[in-house]
């Protein structure tokens, strides 16, 4: 669940978002939609606690920002996965080793994490492909693998942000699917996207931020 | 513990993951160590180079022409008291003869037709003190010996040399905590340039919800092991380095000094890099955490 309550953030250079109240429930799959600098980014870093509202309150599941301290804040983001535009894939580390790292994270027993790591990755079609390094997979395919370090940890909130940016639209429209894929699980999603016909027709609620103001519901 | 062994491997990969950062880091470490270790050496054996140039200072002391040998004997003894003379020997009148003739190659007795030469006695002085040594005292108390004609010794060159050697004592804690100071701040950057080219990769961690334990632990045994590494490097050079330096002391010079390696200088220089390494990696990491 993500409730946004009367929550604004401006950043030093301007920007940001105002005034924001909107609430999500466990489960939903959401569309996030904006032009470039309408405050998308700074809502989906209000939501894993990378910056803390100057008013208002953001909660996401059992944790208010009222309440954050850093001590918190790892405990939050563990229930909380996430996708990026540019991946943030360790670039040291095979896919095998990036997408198990949210697994030793938690503290996961050792023996069990190779048969999970193998149901995901065959799950974002990347099985046999666990021993490349991020450089030696396609755009799409870091994309992927980026999707299941996320989910590897089951977790209930899933976030991408502008997760097709740098895909073609073949591979954009793929990894939406799997996005509802992951949904149909009972994962909530909040997805960030600037591509309006990416995601138009798919019968999800969109958020429509414009200029860091919340137009549509 | 699952946790704790993946870390603590992780750390370990990291060095082969990133050879690059470990080779440098770990050449640096070692130049620096090295360089510790030998300071710490030469200090171990600054007194044992004194004791040797100690060997050369010689006081020579003659009699009055009518002392005689069994005189001089008894006047020896005297001057083997006075507090910090090692051994007086006697060179009795005859043995003057040969010495004279050793270096003019004449026999005095030859030319003179008597022996002018007076008996002496050569005196060493007590070399082990680590005190600077006053010479002036002795030469005062030999003097005061009535039958004692003449006292020869260099003066000059015995304070010139003792004179050194206290301030060499003097200055070298203050030289060693400047080299010290700079090889501690040579290794903490070291450490800091080697987690700053991976600062991605805390952000990275810090994401996908590692705690702030969990992105150090890795570097921190990184950390330690490149320090493990360098001194484990450094052993070997620096007994290699003294065992080089005491074949070239023992076959190629006539001094007769043999340095010796004080082993607990292997310790220091471990719990020197370990912490280090240590609280280098540890403040790096916090640095770049939010």
């Amino acid at each position: 669940m993500i409730e946004f309550q009367n929550v604004s953030y401006e950043h030093q250079k301007g920007n940001g978002v105002n005034n924001l109240c909107f609430k999500i429930d466990d489960g939903e799959f959401t569309f996030l939609i904006g032009p470039t600098g309408s405050g998308k980014t700074t809502l989906m870093r209000l939501v894993y606690f990378d910056i803390i509202p100057q008013t208002g309150s953001v909660i996401v599941n059992e944790y208010s920002s009222e309440k954050m301290s850093n001590r918190k804040i790892p405990k939050a983001r563990q229930s909380i996965g996430m996708v990026f535009q540019d991946y943030k894939l360790l670039k040291d580390r095979n896919l095998f080793e990036n997408t198990a790292l949210p697994l030793h994270v938690l503290g996961f027993p050792v023996n069990e994490i190779p048969e999970r790591v193998e149901e995901t990755l065959e799950l974002v079609g990347l099985d046999g492909k666990d021993k490349h390094f991020p450089h030696e997979l396609s755009g799409g395919e870091q994309q992927r693998a980026c999707l299941a370090r996320a989910i590897i940890k089951e977790p209930d909130l899933l976030l991408a942000d502008e997760p097709t940016g740098n895909l073609d639209p073949v591979a954009s429209f793929e990894l939406v699917r799997l996005l509802e894929t992951i949904h149909e699980t009972g994962t909530t999603v909040l997805m960030a996207s600037h591509n309006y016909n990416l995601i138009k027709g798919r019968g999800h609620p969109i958020l429509e931020l414009k200029e860091g103001i919340l137009r549509g519901n | 513990m699952d946790k704790f062994f993946y870390l603590l491997t992780d750390g370990m990969k990291n060095l082969w993951r990133h050879k690059l950062t470990t080779f440098t880091a770990v050449f640096t470490l070692f130049l620096a160590l090295f360089f510790v270790g030998l300071l710490a050496t030469a200090g171990t054996n600054t007194h044992k180079i004194l004791q040797y140039l100690r060997t050369k200072y010689k006081i020579e002391v003659f009699f009055k022409q009518d002392v005689s040998n069994d005189e001089a004997i008894g006047y020896i003894y005297r001057i083997k008291q006075i507090k910090g003379v090692r051994t007086a020997t006697i060179i009795e009148k005859e043995d003057a003869i040969r010495i004279f003739k050793d270096q003019f190659g004449e026999n005095i007795i030859d030319i003179l037709g008597y022996n002018p030469l007076p008996v002496s006695a050569v005196v060493n002085i007590n070399r082990t003190s680590r005190d600077r040594l006053s010479v002036e005292p002795i030469i005062n108390e030999i003097k005061a010996i009535n039958q004692v004609d003449e006292v020869r010794y260099q003066g000059s060159l015995i304070n010139k040399i003792e004179r050194t050697y206290t301030r060499m004592i003097d200055q070298f804690p203050f030289l060693a905590g400047i080299i010290i100071f700079f090889t501690v701040l040579v290794i903490y950057n070291t450490m800091k340039l080697s987690v700053y080219g991976r600062r991605e990769l805390i952000t990275s961690l810090q994401l996908i919800g590692a705690t702030r334990t969990f992105v150090k632990m890795p570097f921190i045994f990184e950390g330690i092991f490149i320090g493990i590494l360098s001194v484990s490097l450094v052993f070997p050079a620096l007994i290699g380095s003294i065992n080089g330096i005491n074949y070239l002391l023992m076959n190629f010079t006539s001094w007769g000094i043999k340095l010796i390696f004080d082993p607990t200088v292997l310790i220091w220089l471990f719990v020197l890099v370990i912490s280090i390494t240590f609280v280098g990696s540890y403040r790096a990491v916090s640095n770049f955490l939010k």
